[in-house]
């Protein structure tokens, strides 16, 4: 869709979706997991694909079984990951690291679909782990968001990894 | 060059912590281990047809692996020959010629120089092309779909460098027609570790998973980790072996035949492709291992940096980057016979446990990072690490070659790991590196198959 005619949700609605993105930073920020759960649909999906650097011209048949996901993750996967992490022995997140999530470049439009809106987002995450080391992971987000009796929630979630090598030991994040 | 003898004591069950961080170590490792030793390529599977390409090191060399117009394999380092720029810098494809971004020499897939821009005007005819083609790997060769490359024109065969470790290659490699592919894209991830300290993780390390993992396990309870308790409280050494002794290269073995799929929640289709394949195993491998060892749990581990997974499915190389860095390149492995909801399945479950944001994967990467970052301290890297566990309670075994360890908690593979990588650097040419495959076969799978 040319983006001259893409609908933005009533100033309103837009708002409150906004907000609800960067309050979402907050509680992933906060290892409010149980809270971010609410924000996800039942029928979430949740993600990030693998890619490969190939050059523009490439003529290469396509993988046979797909790239693979990073993370492909329905509710209950996620739940499974939020459970690792709440179990008080993931010994890489003891003592507490800081992730600084800054949440930018969003765009709201309304779909077809009755109540939902497409929402574009760049996340920027900055990890702070041990001593002084420093990670920034960037990706772009592209959300499905679904108005369920007033409350918006995450339907879907496609994030675009910026980095070709993961530039750090572990990905306990959510983006 | 370092004296290397007291690095690692002679029984392999002490090593200083020196040589996870010193540079000049890591220099000699370049030149003895990977300048010297075969070292994974690609699989063949990655590259199926002519023009075919996949980007990969050799050490810190960055090398072209190219399928060829007959089909064969040859490997380029990945520098235009002129002024030595990086000639390809996308992670796979396909591709007629390699053309340099700089000044626009172009390469054939073959290696061949067959463009130089104003060759007329500037180079006044006078450059003979066929001095400047790519510099290639010295030797490439394959084992069942496994491509290997190395430096050194004087290193024995492929076929030798493997030694016995090909028998149990094979459980995975041999076991169905149509052999094993490696799907999906290339999983990289960069590591502050030093190269030896992931290998000896997998190699031989059981001993860190009911603590390392703790939180996974307890989280992912569809899985049967028959055998290990969350928290390391005891553990079972019973229908495991770890076996060494095989020209340095080694494996981690479950013997009961299904070990390594019960890892998979939901597991009933991988299970009875196993039940319904089995006598093929048996009838290609013999019962010793088609019985015991194809669809347990294997970590294989060959010298130096590359290991892989039946089980879990997951194949591995480990590219230095330093003495402290590594990139860790994962992919998901599965055999050809398999149903491909069985290979989706696979891929999934493997990038799920061992993938990027591996449920279990990501529990190490900061076990393995401290491990370096405390040998770089003056003091501290004066001091020693220990592989000293069930030390001496090793022994031949009918029907298995190498020297055996019972149990998959031990420290056995990781004392052969780093004997062997003490005899590559010890050595100045493949004439003094001892060749040793304890306890070879021989007739003994018979005897066993009788037994």
């Amino acid at each position: 869709m040319p983006a001259d005619t893409r609908v933005m949700l009533p100033v309103d609605q837009h708002l409150a979706l906004t907000q609800q993105l960067y309050c979402e930073a907050r509680l992933l920020d906060g290892e409010r997991y149980a809270d971010w759960l609410d924000l996800l649909a039942e029928d979430v999906r949740y993600q990030l694909p693998l890619t490969s650097r190939r050059f523009r011209a490439d003529r290469s048949a396509a993988l046979a079984v797909g790239p693979g996901y990073v993370f492909d993750d329905d509710k209950a996967r996620l739940e499974l990951r939020i459970q690792r992490l709440e179990s008080g022995l993931v010994w890489a997140e003891d003592p507490r690291n800081s992730a600084r999530r800054i949440v930018s470049n969003v765009e709201i439009y309304q779909v077809e679909t009755d109540r939902e809106a497409q929402v574009y987002s760049v996340v920027d995450i900055h990890r702070s782990r041990i001593d002084a080391q420093q990670r920034r992971l960037t990706a772009a987000r592209t959300d499905r968001w679904r108005c369920e009796g007033g409350v918006w929630r995450l339907v879907s979630r496609l994030i675009q990894f910026d980095h070709p090598v993961v530039i750090d030991s572990n990905l306990n994040v959510f983006f | 060059m370092t004296d290397h003898a007291g690095l690692v004591s002679a029984a392999g069950a002490v090593q200083r912590r020196q040589i996870y961080a010193d540079p000049a170590v890591y220099e000699q490792e370049l030149e003895r281990i990977f300048g010297r030793c075969w070292l994974f390529l690609v699989h063949e599977s990655q590259i199926p047809q002519p023009g075919d390409f996949f980007r990969t090191f050799m050490g810190e060399d960055d090398v072209l692996v190219v399928r060829q117009k007959d089909g064969s394999i040859k490997a380029f380092l990945n520098t235009c020959t002129h002024r030595g720029n990086r000639l390809c810098r996308a992670d796979r494809g396909n591709a007629r010629a390699f053309a340099c971004n700089y000044h626009g020499w172009a390469f054939g897939t073959d290696g061949a120089l067959v463009n130089v821009p104003l060759e007329k005007d500037a180079y006044f005819n006078e450059i003979d092309k066929t001095r400047f083609g790519l510099v290639e790997v010295d030797q490439v060769a394959s084992y069942k779909g496994l491509v290997f490359g190395c430096f050194d024109k004087n290193a024995p065969s492929l076929s030798e460098y493997l030694g016995d470790m090909k028998w149990y290659l094979d459980v995975w490699l041999d076991a169905q027609p149509g052999g094993t592919a490696l799907i999906g894209e290339t999983q990289k991830v960069e590591l502050m570790t030093n190269w030896k300290l992931p290998v000896e993780n997998v190699c031989g390390d059981g001993y860190h998973l009911g603590w390392a993992h703790a939180g996974a396990m307890k989280a992912v309870q569809s899985m049967d980790f028959s055998g290990f308790t969350v928290g390391n409280a005891s553990v079972d050494l019973e229908g495991g072996l770890s076996i060494a002794g095989l020209n340095g290269h080694s494996l981690l073995a479950t013997v009961d035949g299904v070990s390594g799929y019960s890892f998979y929640p939901d597991n009933a289709g991988i299970l009875r492709y196993l039940e319904q394949n089995r006598p093929t195993a048996i009838e290609r491998l013999g019962r010793q291992r088609g019985e015991k060892l194809w669809g347990s749990q294997l970590n294989l581990t060959v010298f130096p940096n590359l290991q892989f997974l039946p089980g879990l499915n997951w194949f591995r190389v480990y590219h230095p980057k330093g003495p402290g860095r590594i990139e860790q390149w994962s992919w998901a492995m599965v055999e050809n016979a398999m149903p491909d909801d069985i290979k989706q399945r696979i891929l999934d479950n493997q990038l799920l446990t061992f993938g990027p944001a591996g449920l279990f994967d990501n529990d190490d990467g900061d076990n393995l990072a401290a491990c370096t970052e405390q040998s770089s301290g003056w003091r501290t890297r004066q001091i020693d690490v220990h592989t000293n566990m069930a030390l001496g309670r090793s022994g031949p075994r009918p029907g298995f070659p190498g020297d055996i360890a019972v149990g998959v908690v031990s420290e056995h593979n990781q004392r052969y790991f780093y004997r062997r990588w003490q005899e590559h650097m010890a050595a100045r040419n493949w004439r003094q590196v001892p060749q040793y495959n304890l306890n070879p076969l021989a007739g003994d799978e018979a005897l066993a198959d009788a037994g």
